[in-house]
């Protein structure tokens, strides 16, 4: 819990102006990080004011943590320290779109969903199918670097994002990249910004390659009794020509949870179900159709069939909401997100559900091939022992990542905070390379103002 | 001299190791740039291990470390700038393992590009970044200059491709970044580390993706009476979204010394050819190629035609990856620029250079990854007339300020190096410029990993370097 410091006001007031200066209860509360507060919220209107902000916290050692549409404040270990959330919300223009070049540069505050309605006006689209599509703002999506089903066929932010503009620590405006589709000019920078949960620089300005909406799409469904058989039918489709846009692995937990009777009357809730989409031109998603279903025959699929348009637009909703859906559902889950090449995947979240089994904790996971497991570990409401059972188990699911054959990288992404004891319990234990991590926050953040304690080995 | 260091470095790593002899070292001196500079030894390591002991030797000397690979790099990233030790990574060469079922691949840095390629071709897979040179430029070296090539237009340059690193930084300590996952949590060092330009670390190990090959390849032949149409049809393709594998552009002068060289069956008589490849799902590849003929043709293309068979597109990809090299049957010498524009400013940008050519009375070819803005004016010049190459150097400053001005960028993908590191200030703040000096510091503190690259290093900002003597003619790169 971090003790508020006696922030000055005045100075905030006189950067940002009076109105943009809140220190309401229900303002406060809303950017809560972790059960830390802080004692004021500030809504800059543009980099300069975020680099006075800054360079006025450096001086006084106050620490600053930005936010967006606040959908993801809880990911992370909890700050050390929080005096000043930085809203970006009115930073919420699109400075630059060009359509003919399929470039586009945004400010930070922009929420997804309304960027993706001016991009659909011109037929384009960002690969952004994230949780809290509804309030997420385009800053907050790459500082936690959210995860889309749709990676599996564009990639995921740090290929698509040509360049950003940023506010460091010590308040100076800086830049990387560019604007252009190709571009080795200088060190790639905005790199590191991204999946950094604003813990070296506020950014202010984002560049991306836009992506044309294909002409025609089609979602498909095989489901398997036995998880082997869906692995399988993943890997059939990865050594095949195939080009999908993605493939998504439930397991029957997540399956009953995704596609309950409202979604599709069709998908059959408690089998190990693998949702598949095509795009490109009619006869290219023709074609995905006959060879999936032959590929799912193949692996012995209990089933194959495509969904109609609208049950797709709904399944396709749900799984982007995984995460969300689940603590919503159950509050006290510890979801995982594990990074593991796809022939780990099935025998890693067959060994996370024997440990899940071992204390009586529910599990369901949703795979995307393109090789990120979310594992959700779910304490039964009414045992206590269950939830107490959590933080061993947590310690073990790292274990195993790194003792698998070929190591998967975990992040605990969403847990309660009481559980969160120290950044261990979040981000795993050191690594070698976190002294590299921790020199490169030096260089960006060298009074250690920005998020401090939030990142992984207690950056 | 300190001959001490060479006996050190032999006693590390055998005398048949290291190199000091001035004629051996001669051939070190340069790589494919204009840029010349003297190392005072080159080593061959067989390990990390070794490379970790000349970095503690070096660290210990206060000697330069410069990684070097083919010595095909296009902005003198491998050369010896203030001396010191050239670690040539020749040795180092060996794929350490294909995994197939994860399309993964782990390599040494010395390993040639095209050769991890055929070594997994049986397994229908290939490796993505395909720079022109990719016969002989390493995957070490790729991975220090973030290489692209024409077939990045689909599938992303070299930073789209590495997934992990072994590092050794210049104290001597080896740290592994990224593993075999698609993504690591912590921050993403090996983006940062990819395209560094070996100024942060030297790559021991390299883990890259590998890619399955598509199912069909249809390479198409665009062929124009000028070059407005040419550009124009660029535009149009962009603006209609479709994503072709590889779009390339040679004007006609660029054609007709490619064509006496290769006998591809480019047209001698034409203003500008488009060379235009869609990969995919055979159903995908017919469409687009339909619709791409249908563009070329709106835009008055004089001929469009598909490549037969396997070897009349090999052919056409020869003429074009030979291009540099054909240049070199014209000309004494060529200054190779590797400017960034959107592609929405192609059309106006060739005709900037067309003005630019007749302003310096230069001749400048064109040849380059038109799909997605990446310039290569070729400038033709006698390296024996000195008057004339201040005029390249100029005429090169030019192009690139006409870049900068309508919004692109300094290099696409033949790096900063020691080329363009004074131009640096054009596209940032010295603000920006601090920042990447204190994370290069993080890494590198002492500044002995490459020094003299990517950052400015005085304060006469803006300018291509003239280099005192350009080398001889290049290697075809």
């Amino acid at each position: 819990m971090s003790r508020p410091a006696p922030v000055s006001f005045t100075r905030l007031e006189e950067i940002a102006g009076g109105a943009y200066v809140v220190t309401d209860a229900a303002e406060i509360s809303a950017r809560e990080v972790c059960g830390a507060r802080p004692a004021a919220v500030v809504c800059p209107t543009d980099a300069a004011q975020i680099a006075e902000i800054l360079r006025f916290a450096a001086a006084e050692k106050l620490a600053v943590i930005p936010t967006g549409g606040c959908t993801k404040l809880g990911i992370g270990s909890p700050p050390a320290r929080y005096d000043i959330a930085l809203d970006l919300s009115r930073m919420n223009r699109v400075l630059a779109y060009d359509p003919q070049d399929l470039t586009l540069g945004v400010e930070p505050g922009v929420r997804i969903e309304d960027l993706l309605r001016t991009l659909a006006e011109k037929k384009q689209f960002l690969p952004l199918a994230v949780p809290f599509l509804d309030r997420a703002t385009i800053g907050g999506i790459v500082a936690a670097n959210s995860s889309s089903p749709l990676r599996h066929a564009y990639g995921a932010v740090r290929d698509f994002c040509l360049g950003m503009e940023f506010v460091t620590g010590e308040g100076a405006q800086a830049k990387s990249g560019g604007r252009v589709v190709k571009n080795v000019t200088g060190y790639d920078l905005h790199k590191l910004l991204i999946g950094s949960l604003g813990t070296l620089a506020v950014i202010t300005r984002l560049n991306f390659r836009t992506f044309p909406m294909p002409q025609a799409q089609g979602s498909f469904v095989a489901s398997f009794s036995l998880a082997e058989a869906a692995f399988d039918f993943c890997r059939a489709i990865s050594h095949s020509v195939l080009t999908p846009q993605m493939v998504e692995i439930a397991n029957p937990g997540t399956a009953a949870l995704l596609f309950s009777g409202e979604i599709s009357t069709r998908i059959e809730p408690r089998t190990w179900t693998v949702i598949v989409s095509a795009a490109g031109q009619p006869a290219v998603v023709d074609r995905h159709e006959r060879e999936l279903g032959r590929l799912a025959g193949a692996a012995d699929a209990e089933e194959f069939f495509p969904l109609e348009a609208a049950e797709a637009d709904s399944a396709f909703v749900q799984i982007r909401e995984f995460p969300r859906l689940m603590i919503e559902r159950v509050p006290a889950a510890a979801i995982f997100r594990i990074s593991a090449v796809p022939g780990a995947m099935a025998a890693l979240q067959g060994k996370l559900r024997v440990l899940a089994a071992q204390r009586e904790l529910d599990f369901v996971s949703l795979a995307r091939a393109s090789g990120i497991l979310y594992a959700a570990f779910l304490p039964q409401r009414d045992l206590s022992e269950t939830h107490q059972a959590l933080p061993g188990t947590i310690a073990e699911v790292f274990q195993v990542c790194r003792q698998s054959e070929i190591p998967a990288s975990a992040m605990l992404e969403w847990c309660p905070t009481e559980i969160k004891t120290s950044p261990d319990v979040v981000w795993g234990t050191q690594r070698a390379d976190f002294e590299l991590m921790r020199r490169v926050k030096h260089s960006f953040d060298p009074q250690n103002i920005l998020a401090p304690g939030r990142f992984a080995g207690g950056i | 001299m300190r001959p001490q260091l060479i006996s050190e470095l032999e006693a590390l790593l055998g005398p048949k190791a290291v190199l000091s002899a001035p004629e051996d070292l001669m051939l070190y001196e340069y790589d494919g740039s204009v840029e010349l500079g003297s190392p005072r030894c080159v080593v061959f390591p067989a390990s990390a291990q070794d490379v970790a002991g000349i970095a503690r030797l070096a660290n210990r000397r206060e000697t330069p470390i410069v990684g070097r690979g083919a010595g095909t790099g296009l902005s003198g990233g491998a050369i010896a700038r203030s001396g010191g030790i050239v670690v040539a990574f020749s040795r180092m060469n060996r794929i350490l393992e294909i995994d197939a079922a994860n399309l993964r691949a782990v390599v040494q840095p010395g390993v040639v590009n095209l050769d991890l390629s055929r070594a997994v071709e049986h397994l229908g897979l290939y490796f993505a970044p395909d720079p022109s040179s990719q016969k002989s430029c390493t995957i070490g070296g790729n991975v220090s200059e973030n290489s692209g090539g024409p077939h990045t237009l689909a599938y992303g340059v070299t930073s789209n491709h590495v997934t992990g690193l072994e590092l050794v930084l210049p104290d001597g300590e080896m740290v592994r970044i990224g593993g075999k996952s698609i993504e690591t949590s912590g921050y993403d060092l090996c983006g940062l580390l990819v395209g560094s330009e070996g100024t942060l670390a030297l790559v021991t190990e390299i883990t890259v993706r590998l890619m399955r090959k598509p199912e069909a390849v249809k390479t198409l032949l665009a062929v124009y009476e000028t070059l407005d149409d040419t550009t124009e049809s660029v535009v149009e393709i962009t603006v209609r979204a479709i994503t072709p594998a590889a779009c390339e552009m040679l004007d006609g002068f660029t054609l007709r010394a490619v064509e006496d060289y290769v006998h591809a069956g480019f047209p001698k008589d034409c203003a500008a050819v488009l060379l235009i490849e869609v990969e995919g799902l055979i159903e995908a590849v017919e469409a687009q190629a339909a619709e791409i003929s249908e563009v070329c043709r709106q835009h008055r293309a004089r001929e469009v035609r598909a490549a037969r068979n396997d070897q009349e597109r090999n052919l056409l990809w020869r003429g074009r990856k030979e291009a540099f090299g054909a240049m070199g049957r014209i000309s004494p010498m060529y200054y190779v620029q590797d400017g960034v524009i959107p592609r929405t400013r192609l059309p106006e940008t060739l005709r900037r250079i067309e003005e630019i050519s007749r302003k310096y009375d230069l001749q400048i070819g064109n040849i380059f990854h038109a799909g997605d803005g990446n310039l290569h004016p070729l400038i033709l010049f006698d390296e024996r007339d000195r008057e004339q190459f201040a005029r390249v150097v100029a005429a090169g400053g030019e192009i690139m300020r006409h870049c900068v001005e309508v919004g692109g960028a300094l290099t696409g993908e033949h790096g900063i190096g020691m080329e363009k590191n004074e131009l640096m200030p054009l596209i940032f703040t010295p603000d920006d410029l601090a920042l990447m000096e204190r994370v290069r510091a993080a890494f590198n503190p002492a500044g002995r990993l490459n020094p003299g690259k990517v950052l400015p290093m005085g304060k006469a900002c803006g300018e291509i370097r003239v280099p005192p003597m350009p080398a001889s003619a290049t290697i075809p790169t």
